[in-house]
């Protein structure tokens, strides 16, 4: 089987997760397993793919300080026409979606976008990718070729241990002539308020429960102990208890973090569809029947007033320890 | 002059605005928001300046109430407009994500909540309903239109499974379309997504005039708007649910045992009320359920005060942080001594609910759909 090249992608100093995860899925497929990486002064990243690959191709060039599609793209095709790789894959992110294409048509080399999962069959790639919205997957059956390109989408393959010690090589940077067409000019940040709540990993969502604003320490202090950022129902925001880039909800934000802690939140239905995709929803509530518990995983039956203060007291004493 | 924008001006008869100012003068949301509906009358005559009035954040705080319409002197329909520029937007996609969610969920699913086909039928639960099949010989009395509102928020459901309740009771014969009903699209329309709604006229038509059924009654005013007057070629004809609960308590088909023992108000939902003229046949039901003392809103019938649930406003929050027309009208019901706010809308009941919570009178102030009181009452 052909080599696997795996670009490796990074941004201000920090190594992408997505690099890390198709190196542990490249490594599922049999094959050597390349790690590509384009930098300036990155040898310690170069060291942690070395962790998760056979060989690292390692370009260090103030060229590539920075992305730019117009460097990676020369470099890249010139690195795989040399080495041959049977599979190439870049991450679906941002810069990968930037380029991929292009190196595609460049190349003359079939390209599936936003993969899910992969197989192989011998050196020919069975990738999985989705439509109508992730209603329908699709196994892709590919034409013969020389060399597949696909990226892939970020969460699709686990990152486990380091069992890798591959050898870390680095080889002059295959572009002679000046990058003329992009350029990079600078980081822009998104403004966001003070909190963006749909990136938030864990969220302690307030209803109007907790009776009166100056109620709200009491779940504030919940929310700091647990390193939780604080969301409201549609209620609190209109109380004025809470801003409204805070509110989840139907006209509100949609939210996923891995635990949604829903407090004095009856689970209205415009509140629920705003936050039913969270990984892990615990509610707190006096009502047995509130609509809240047929959604959450684990549920509390009590005075969110008695509650609160002490799952405070008991997040403090585990973390303590 | 290119021909899209004199359509712009013909479509609305913008000429023929006097700028008499009765329109914002009635609107109700001219109390909370930047929104005055006269200039916009004023201001899209001029084809140049369509594009940045489009950009306006206040032509989404229209509830699409049709105050500002019924009371134009010019016969004109000022929120029209409004509902237009929105459409300029939608189609150059600039489009909040709230509302391009609600949008695709009804294309791919039917039902503006995000919620599978699959589960359209799950507020029926244990009760004995008539799946219609389309093209069947024998005649089914009335088809029961049941909003996405009804079939998927479990707070609505209970709405529905109510007039089931009442219908069971009256003896009629009915039956619903099931898993294949789709979303009427009034909402669709006043948020701008004309191509879409143009959809949901077409399958809709089709599918209901696939049924061999004597009438349709729908659930919620707007089904009912939307369906009596804006689809093309519905061969039945379109009753709400309190036009048909009426004629079943005048026939003496339906009886009341139950005493509710409460101080009832009635709150007009703008698109019964104002846009269709149903002001008595809810009364006349609410007046008829036993032990029931009624009392009027002062803002009543044709200037009943808008929940601010329509037009789209389900998915989109006003920039302004006064107070909710909702809280007005809640307040308003407790300082009349109202017990429960009876309503016929499932905008209107979901908006009043949630005022109730925000001004801490929900143990105090009932909001419930007269249906509810009906099945309670049998």
């Amino acid at each position: 089987m052909k080599d696997i090249f795996v670009l490796m992608e990074h941004r201000r100093g920090e190594l992408r997760d997505i690099s890390l995860e198709m190196l542990c899925g490249a490594s599922q497929l049999g094959g050597n397993v390349v790690a590509v990486l384009l930098g300036s002064g990155v040898d310690s990243f170069a060291e942690k793919a070395a962790g998760y690959a056979d060989k690292v191709l390692y370009v260090d060039d103030p060229m590539f300080e920075n992305y730019n599609s117009e460097a990676y793209q020369k470099a890249l095709s010139a690195l795989i026409k040399e080495h041959q790789p049977g599979l190439v894959l870049i991450g679906n992110t941002a810069q990968g979606v930037d380029m991929a294409p292009a190196l595609a048509v460049e190349l003359g080399a079939p390209l599936v976008t936003d993969i899910i999962a992969l197989e192989m069959e011998g050196d020919k790639p069975k990738p999985t990718r989705q439509f109508y919205g992730g209603k329908l997957n699709a196994h892709m059956t590919l034409k013969d070729a020389g060399m597949y390109i696909l990226t892939v989408r970020e969460a699709t393959f686990q990152v486990g241990e380091p069992t890798k010690s591959g050898e870390i090589v680095k080889v002059e940077n295959p572009v002679k002539e000046e990058i003329t067409y992009r350029k990079f000019v600078e980081y822009v940040e998104p403004e966001v308020g003070e909190v963006d709540i749909t990136q938030s990993t864990m969220l302690v969502g307030v209803g109007r429960g907790i009776r009166e604003d100056k109620n709200l320490p009491i779940v504030e202090e919940l929310a700091k102990v647990l390193g939780a950022d604080l969301a409201a129902s549609r209620a609190v925001v209109d109380a004025g208890w809470l801003p409204p880039d805070r509110q989840v909800g139907i006209s509100g934000k949609t939210v996923k973090p891995k635990l949604y802690l829903a407090v004095g939140i009856s689970g209205a239905f415009q509140h629920v569809t705003g936050m039913k995709g969270s990984e892990l929803i615990v509610a707190i509530n006096k009502d047995p029947d509130a609509p809240i518990f047929s959604i959450a995983d684990y549920g509390i039956v009590d005075d969110l007033f008695k509650v609160v203060p002490k799952l405070t007291e008991k997040i403090k004493e585990l973390k303590g320890a | 002059m290119s021909a899209e924008e004199i359509s712009f001006i013909e479509k609305y008869d913008l000429l023929g605005c006097i700028q008499c100012g009765r329109c914002t003068g009635g609107c109700p949301v001219s109390m909370r928001t930047h929104l005055n509906v006269r200039r916009f009358m004023y201001d899209t005559q001029n084809e140049e300046r369509l594009e940045e009035l489009s950009e306006r954040p206040e032509i989404w705080d229209c509830t699409t109430c049709y105050t500002c319409a019924a009371r134009c002197p010019k016969g004109l329909e000022p929120l029209e407009v409004l509902i237009g520029l929105r459409s300029l937007q939608i189609e150059e996609g600039r489009i909040q994500p709230t509302v391009r969610d609600a949008l695709e969920s009804i294309f791919k699913d039917g039902n503006p909540w995000g919620s599978p086909r699959a589960k359209r039928l799950d507020w029926v639960g244990d009760l004995d309903v008539k799946v219609l099949e389309p093209e069947a010989e024998e005649v089914t009395d009335v088809l029961l239109f049941v909003c996405c509102t009804d079939a998927y928020d479990p707070r609505v459901m209970k709405v529905a499974q109510s007039l089931v309740k009442v219908l069971q009771a009256a003896g009629v014969d009915f039956g619903i379309i099931g898993e294949d009903e789709s979303c009427c699209g009034s909402e669709v329309r006043r948020l701008g997504e004309e191509g879409l709604f143009e959809m949901c006229d077409e399958e809709n038509v089709e599918l209901l005039n696939s049924f061999n059924v004597n009438r349709i009654v729908t659930i919620s005013p707007h089904c009912y708007n939307t369906l009596k007057k804006e689809y093309h070629g519905l061969r039945h004809p379109v009753l709400h649910y309190t036009e048909l609960v009426a004629q079943l308590l005048e026939d003496g088909k339906l009886t009341l045992n139950k005493e509710i023992g409460k101080v009832v108000t009635y709150h007009d939902p703008c698109f019964l009320g104002k846009q269709n003229s149903i002001y008595d046949e809810p009364r006349y039901i609410i007046t008829r359920i036993p032990g029931v003392e009624f009392r009027e809103f002062d803002r009543c019938r044709e200037r009943s005060l808008c929940c601010e649930g329509g037009g789209g406003k389900m998915w989109v929050e006003s920039e302004s942080k006064a107070e909710r027309l909702a809280e007005i009208r809640v307040t308003d019901a407790k300082e009349m001594g109202a017990e429960v706010i009876a309503v016929a809308c499932p905008f209107c009941l979901l908006t009043l609910e949630d005022a109730t919570k925000v001004r801490g009178i929900e143990e105090e102030m009932r909001v419930a759909d007269i249906l509810e009181l009906l099945a309670e009452a049998l």
